[in-house]
């Protein structure tokens, strides 16, 4: 009656084989050729060569700076947009809808449409702000050391703040009504209700939705490679573009293999650390 | 739609609010937009003008035109409809099938094999390019339509599990062990009375499918790097990259990718964003 082999792992087998030979083949492999030379000879060369220059460094602290900056504005923003999106308003369900719309629009899109905006010369950013006297004059933004970092993030945090507006909004729906009249019974003003019923009770979807938000932000290639390439100066590089350009510009496979290792080791423990202490603290906080 | 909705008569000041808030949250939401539509029917000195024209004084379409029929772009969109259709349709046959051993059996090992799809999704993308690559060209699949469908397979396929695994769990078993007994086999009774029911998840799963292979830009920068299968992001970087960027042109070929996700995005939208928030709040 019964076979060797359940159903149930018939009918997953397929999808993991394709899992397994496009995911953990090539990490393993991946690991392989940071250990090997160009000529296939064991060598560590490749790590030393990858940590030694200033480069790696900065790229990993624009990574770190780039989603850490990003994340704390689309979670504020988005928990906001979503606390707005729940109230019940006029033309509402029209309001929803547009939020969406950074989020749908294609990554490349947003970078070409916001690298024009911020064009020094015929960029409508800077028309505005100095039309305004916000700003004295025109602002090299995306070619100004101090500037390129924040703007790029600002880009970053308009493009994913609607994901965490709509997750947060389902969590709000998904709140008792019960708990809100109980607070207005008490008196409770609105921003009193946001802070002791709404967010405590969306706090696993913001963890959730951050955990996301981190991962992507590691990922995160399209919009800074398509608007600056790291530049000027690797002052937006980060660290998978470097990867890339150490592979495909450089043509250094090994290197660009032992960085990628690196890199993995320290999205992985990033993330194992955020799984690990996050759910913590909400136990704490109960 | 059970909101915590307080029908009860609000203060001028809270609705002024309200409305000022939901007014800058379009705004903010909808100007680059708006500006990448206005410049794209802006003639080429009118965009290169000082102080900028807020609307285009006579507007054109000479910019469409550039993009349609004096640039690569037309290719670009077919060749993204190829790969972006088809890694949905490999992601969504095994999906299917993976979703409903997930949702319906027990087994040994299930709950490793579920955290390993789920890692998939968590795994960064470019960590794995370098081998990837390696691969590929052994396989003689650089710079072909599957070389880039399989490797979409790896970014849409675990969360499409994830989705599709949730619904199917959703549907009662009833129905189905009515089919078992009436002698239908496991595979009948997934085709013909589950996978039916499991419509809207499936709806949800190709657009989101779908929508991700369109906008995505890493792997094609790496694996088509011939015009022949080059996709539409690469296109546009290519459009804007040039010394001279011809910012009209890019601004018609950013339209023209865009709108057709947005298009199928918002008619799906109660759908997608229902079975994606599912899968969160529910676990």
């Amino acid at each position: 009656m019964k076979s060797s082999i359940s159903p149930g792992l018939l009918f997953i087998l397929p999808a993991i084989v394709v899992l397994l030979l496009l995911i953990a083949y090539p990490v393993i492999y991946t690991v392989y050729l940071s250990l090997i030379d160009a000529h296939g000879a064991w060598t560590g060369k490749n790590y030393a060569n990858v940590l030694k220059p200033y480069v790696t460094r900065q790229a990993f602290g624009n990574l770190i700076y780039y989603v850490g900056g990003s994340i704390v504005f689309q979670v504020i923003l988005g928990t906001l947009a979503a606390i707005l999106l729940n109230l019940d308003f006029w033309g509402r369900s029209a309001v929803r809808s547009i939020t969406l719309i950074p989020w749908v629009v294609p990554g490349i899109v947003a970078a070409t449409t916001w690298a024009w905006m911020f064009h020094t010369e015929f960029g409508i950013i800077n028309y505005m702000l100095a039309g305004t006297h916000i700003i004295p004059g025109p602002i090299g933004w995306l070619t100004g050391t101090n500037t390129v970092m924040p703007v790029l993030i600002a880009i970053n945090v308009w493009k994913l703040f609607p994901f965490v507006a709509i997750m947060v909004l389902a969590g709000l729906q998904a709140i008792p009504s019960e708990l809100y009249e109980a607070a207005k019974m008490d008196g409770a003003s609105f921003w009193e209700e946001v802070w002791y019923i709404t967010l405590p009770q969306v706090r696993p979807v913001l963890v959730a939705v951050t955990l996301l938000l981190v991962i992507w932000g590691l990922n995160a290639i399209t919009l800074i490679y398509a608007i600056t390439q790291g530049g000027p100066a690797n002052l937006s590089l980060i660290t998978p573009i470097q990867i890339y350009q150490l592979a495909f510009t450089s043509f250094q496979f090994n290197e660009a293999a032992a960085l990628s290792v690196l890199f993995f080791v320290v999205a992985a423990v990033i993330v194992a650390v955020y799984i690990k202490v996050i759910p913590s603290n909400i136990e704490a906080a109960k | 739609m059970s909101a915590a909705t307080s029908t009860q008569r609000r203060s001028p000041a809270a609705m002024v609010s309200i409305a000022v808030a939901a007014i800058v949250l379009i705004i903010v939401c909808l100007f680059p937009f708006a500006w990448m539509a206005l410049s794209s029917i802006k003639t080429l000195p009118e965009l290169f003008t000082v102080p900028p024209h807020w609307l285009p004084s006579q507007p054109t379409l000479a910019n469409y035109a550039t993009v349609l029929f004096n640039s690569n772009i037309p290719r670009y969109f077919l060749n993204s409809c190829i790969i972006a259709g088809g890694a949905t349709i490999v992601a969504l046959v095994l999906a299917v099938f993976a979703s409903y051993g997930f949702a319906r059996f027990e087994f040994r090992g299930k709950p490793l094999l579920q955290t390993f799809v789920l890692v998939g999704q968590l795994l960064p993308t470019a960590a794995i390019i370098v081998p990837l690559f390696i691969t590929l060209r052994w396989l003689h699949l650089i710079n072909t339509y599957w070389g880039l469908i399989l490797v979409y397979t790896i970014i849409t396929l675990p969360l499409s599990v994830w989705m599709l695994t949730s619904y199917m769990r959703g549907i009662p078993v009833e129905l189905e062990e009515a089919a078992t007994i009436d002698g239908a086999s496991r595979l009948g009774v997934l085709l013909r009375i589950t996978l039916p029911l499991a419509m809207p998840g499936v709806v949800a799963v190709v657009v989101y499918s779908f929508v991700t292979c369109w906008n995505e830009f890493v792997f094609a920068l790496v694996f088509a790097q011939d015009q022949s299968v080059k996709t539409l992001p690469i296109g546009l970087a290519e459009f804007s990259t040039e010394f001279n960027t011809d910012w009209g042109g890019v601004m018609a070929a950013s339209m023209v990718m865009t709108v057709p996700v947005a298009l199928l995005f918002l008619a799906f939208q109660r759908l997608f964003v229902g079975g994606l928030t599912a899968g969160a709040t529910k676990g």
